[in-house]
């Protein structure tokens, strides 16, 4: 067996804990200066409301704001997406690397008074390789087990580097929930987990209510707060979570003091916030990386000389100045730059904006001058995104029609091999959460709608391989690809503008808007 | 009057079925289907495939409307795909919001919208008359949503005298009700305002030219008395069906209203359910806003009886 204890983890790359802290934002660094006060109510104005309390059983990013304060996972992610334990206290890998034995803490307690045990761990697990959301993340395992009070053993069919990553994931969190509840039917779940703060009442489309855990026990290992791992500390007595989709409504709200939090609001609006003593506008960049992406399973985008030619011909700027002003970054990588995996292969690439090389490519392609089809939803950065590239590409000869849908239409159209050649969006948690997560978009040809063995051959190489070093060349390799084929077009990071109050102290923007850590300064 | 609404309810079965079969037919031609709403940009095909199987969004169409139809004759209209409850639950328990928020701006908009008709009708040709109609054609010409935020900017964030938005129970506390709806309410009753005004306006001046209220203006009664009296009560019908019609569009306005102030009403579920193609909720609120409708209508046709005796129901 490696023993992978946490000291050893945090002397990896893989848990990256060390190497997150020295990273750690300035503002999160220097959190904790003042007196944390104890007491209020924090009420966060969220864009919509969660399709689900059921963490598993969603990726939604606005279920994940709620989720994330009532459920905890074995292992988390830190400020800059290291993999680090959080129930879990370590593991031990085999030599082999199939076999896993987790070590949990002891003393977490459930919502409903219950100690996890390891039996609660298995049967959250199991619940998830059953009716979990992403339960192909799971696939892999042959079987588990609890194999002592506070240790679960997993099995694997076959090597899976990204194990850890997955137990991890914030994505779809594979939460453990208490067994009784794990069992139950999912209509009949009971929202309890180990978070720092406990479910009260859920209001539909109005409002969720989250109130302080009192006997939760913040992860001894920890000295402060790290991503979604890390020192989980309440102060506040109650956070009521309002949906509120109307974005002048959450602005009014927040100018008002009805809400304290607005989890988003556009470039003009901050700026219009920025003089007012009252808030704060803080910027979280990168959130997502925003890209367009080509149907191959259609003439002409099948043809990599078209796909490069629409590459070459791109002024990235010029498109994220446009969809995301105020808040975006030209940067080529395809994981964010904090991520110990994050690589320039192939960005020489990036952003080239020669349009004499792209009518090059374009005369070698396929392409006879017929209208292609551009889908995208109605969020409106990405309608101008999809509206500048026509412009764009409108100079080298590429007539598109840009139709927009809302996200269902969208969804739906984009994963079919007809009706469509280029779809842009936005991916947010993917290259957060790493090279595995972001490769499984395009293997087996699930976004590009045509397998492509070369793709598929690094993601199996990614997952067989446990050292690090490798993984990163593997990953290194694989982006190179993808910037020489044009297999994708990424175009740049965006980010999104919060306001927070100024009553609220030491809060730091993340993926979801914390509220362990922060407190009310009346 | 009771073989009369036997006749209208019988009559409403067919429309309602046809109501619920086009709207079955339609939400099954969009595209796209709930299992968007649960996954983010990067969900992969087979995770969506699950949770169409799991929802059973993956059986045939006839396999789906003969399970409807069959539940509609239970009196279920059936379970929501997102929200884990019933249909009837998520209507029931957002009906309180949309019924505040309409028979407030309801109140708003008769009694602001019927006295602006008769004082124009009672000033005709004047500069009140002119404004008191340029006002109303405002009212009908301002987006919803313009005006709602609008609102909210001058009252809420600027002078403080109402909230934002949100919902407090009538139960909990009447102010926090009523300082929460009194902008949606106006709002969505502006538009409405300025139809009464002018319907009313039309009304009265046809009344008021008539030969029985040139008597009673002759024989010395004062003016007042006349219109309120002898005027009104004979322009009536042509206000109550207008009221009829305003109560309808109420419900159709608090989509948009219930959207921009943050009011969790049943507005608010369709758009919802809507924009992640909850089928079932979508249905069951249609069918009951349907029911709504025809019970509206019918109430109008028996309150015209009421208001003038010479109509007979039979």
């Amino acid at each position: 067996m490696i023993g992978w204890t946490r000291r050893e983890l945090l002397k990896t790359g893989t848990a990256g804990l060390a190497g997150s802290l020295a990273e750690l934002p300035l503002s999160a660094s220097a959190q904790g200066t003042a007196q944390p006060k104890r007491g209020g109510t924090i009420t966060v104005g969220l864009t919509q409301a969660p399709p689900s309390l059921d963490a598993q059983l969603t990726s939604a990013q606005v279920a994940r704001a709620i989720n994330l304060h009532m459920y905890e996972t074995l292992y988390a992610r830190d400020e800059n997406a290291g993999v680090v334990p959080d129930l879990a206290q370590g593991a031990d890998i085999a030599k082999d690397g199939l076999t896993y034995v987790l070590q949990l803490r002891s003393g977490v307690k459930f919502h409903n008074g219950k100690t996890m045990d390891a039996g609660d761990a298995v049967a959250s697990l199991e619940r998830y390789r059953r009716i979990g959301l992403a339960s192909i993340l799971l696939s892999g395992v042959d079987k588990m087990e609890a194999s002592g009070p506070l240790e679960v053993t997993v099995r694997l069919k076959k090597v899976q580097s990204n194990f850890l990553d997955t137990l991890s994931s914030p994505g779809t969190p594979l939460a453990i929930y208490p067994a009784e509840e794990a069992r139950k039917d999912p209509k009949d779940f009971k929202f309890v987990g180990t978070g720092p703060m406990k479910f009260v009442e859920y209001a539909p489309d109005s409002h969720a209510t989250l109130e302080r855990f009192a006997d939760y026990v913040a992860n001894p290992n920890y000295t402060k707060r790290d991503g979604f791992a890390g020192r989980k500390e309440v102060f506040i007595d109650r956070a009521v979570f309002r949906f509120m989709p109307e974005s002048g409504a959450r602005t009014a709200a927040i100018q008002t003091g009805e809400i304290l939090i607005n989890e988003t609001t556009d470039g003009p609006t901050a700026k219009q916030l920025a003089g007012d003593s009252k808030v704060q506008v803080l910027k979280l960049l990168p959130f997502a990386l925003n890209i367009a992406k080509f149907n191959h399973a259609q003439a002409p985008c099948d043809d990599v000389n078209f796909r490069r030619a629409v590459a070459a011909c791109l002024n990235m700027e010029e498109t994220m100045s446009i969809a995301y002003p105020d808040i975006n970054k030209l940067d080529g990588g395809l994981v964010y730059g904090y991520s110990p995996y994050y690589t320039t292969a192939g960005t020489e690439l990036y952003n080239i904006n020669d349009v004499a090389k792209a009518k090059e490519w374009l005369a070698k392609s396929k392409y006879k001058g017929e209208t292609l089809t551009f889908i995208c939803d109605t969020i409106r950065p990405v309608v101008d995104t999809a509206t500048d590239i026509k412009e764009q590409l409108g100079q080298i000869g590429i007539k598109i029609e840009v139709k927009v849908s809302d996200w269902p239409t969208v969804s739906t159209l984009g994963f079919k091999p007809d009706g469509w050649h280029f779809w842009t969006h936005g991916l947010g948690i993917e290259p957060y959460e790493g090279p595995a997560k972001l490769m499984s978009i395009w293997a087996n040809g699930i976004s590009q709608i045509k397998d492509d063995p070369a793709i598929d051959k690094f993601y199996a190489d990614l997952l067989a391989e446990l050292d690090m070093a490798k993984r990163k060349e593997i990953f290194a390799s694989f982006q190179r690809y993808m910037y020489e084929n044009a297999v994708t077009v990424p175009l740049g990071n965006y980010g999104m503008f919060q306001v927070v109050s100024s009553k609220i102290k030491n809060f730091v923007p993340y993926r979801v808007p914390r509220l362990w850590g922060v407190w009310l300064d009346a | 009057m009771r073989r009369f609404v036997i006749r209208r309810l019988l009559i409403a079965v067919p429309v309602l079925a046809l109501v619920s079969l086009m709207s079955f037919a339609v939400i099954w031609l969009v595209p796209g289907d709930p299992a968007s709403a649960f996954a983010d940009a990067g969900a992969t095909p087979e995770q969506l495939a699950q949770i169409r199987h799991r929802l059973g969004l993956d059986e045939p169409f006839y396999l789906q409307i003969i399970a409807w139809y069959g539940r509609i004759l239970h009196g279920d209209l059936g379970q929501s795909i997102l929200l884990n409850r019933s249909v009837s639950a998520a209507i029931i328990e957002r009906l309180p919001v949309t019924l505040s928020l309409t028979a407030l701006s309801l109140i708003f908009a008769a009694v602001m919208g019927i006295i602006a008709g008769i004082l124009a009708a009672m000033r005709h040709r004047s500069w009140a008359d002119q404004s008191i109609m340029i006002v109303a054609l405002l009212g009908l010409s301002i987006p919803e949503f313009w005006l709602g935020l609008l609102l909210i900017f001058t009252f809420a964030v600027r002078l403080h005298w109402f909230r934002a938005g949100g919902f407090v129970p009538i139960t909990e506390s009447f102010s926090g009700w009523f300082l929460g709806l009194a902008l949606p309410a106006f709002t969505l009753a502006a538009v409405q305002m300025g139809f009464i005004a002018r319907m009313t306006r039309s009304a009265m001046l046809e009344v008021l030219s008539q030969d029985f209220i040139r008597t009673a203006d002759s024989k010395g009664l004062p003016w007042s008395v006349v219109v309120t009296r002898h005027g009104l009560p004979n322009a009536l019908v042509p206000i109550l069906t207008v009221l009829g019609i305003v109560t309808g569009s109420l419900l159709g306005g608090a989509v948009v209203v219930e959207q921009v102030f943050s009011l969790p009403g049943v507005g608010r579920l369709v758009i919802g359910a809507v924009l992640s193609r909850d089928f079932p909720v979508i249905q069951g609120t249609l069918l009951f806003v349907a029911v709504i409708y025809l019970l509206v209508n019918l109430t109008v046709d028996i309150l015209y009886a009421v208001a003038d005796p010479r109509v007979r129901l039979e």
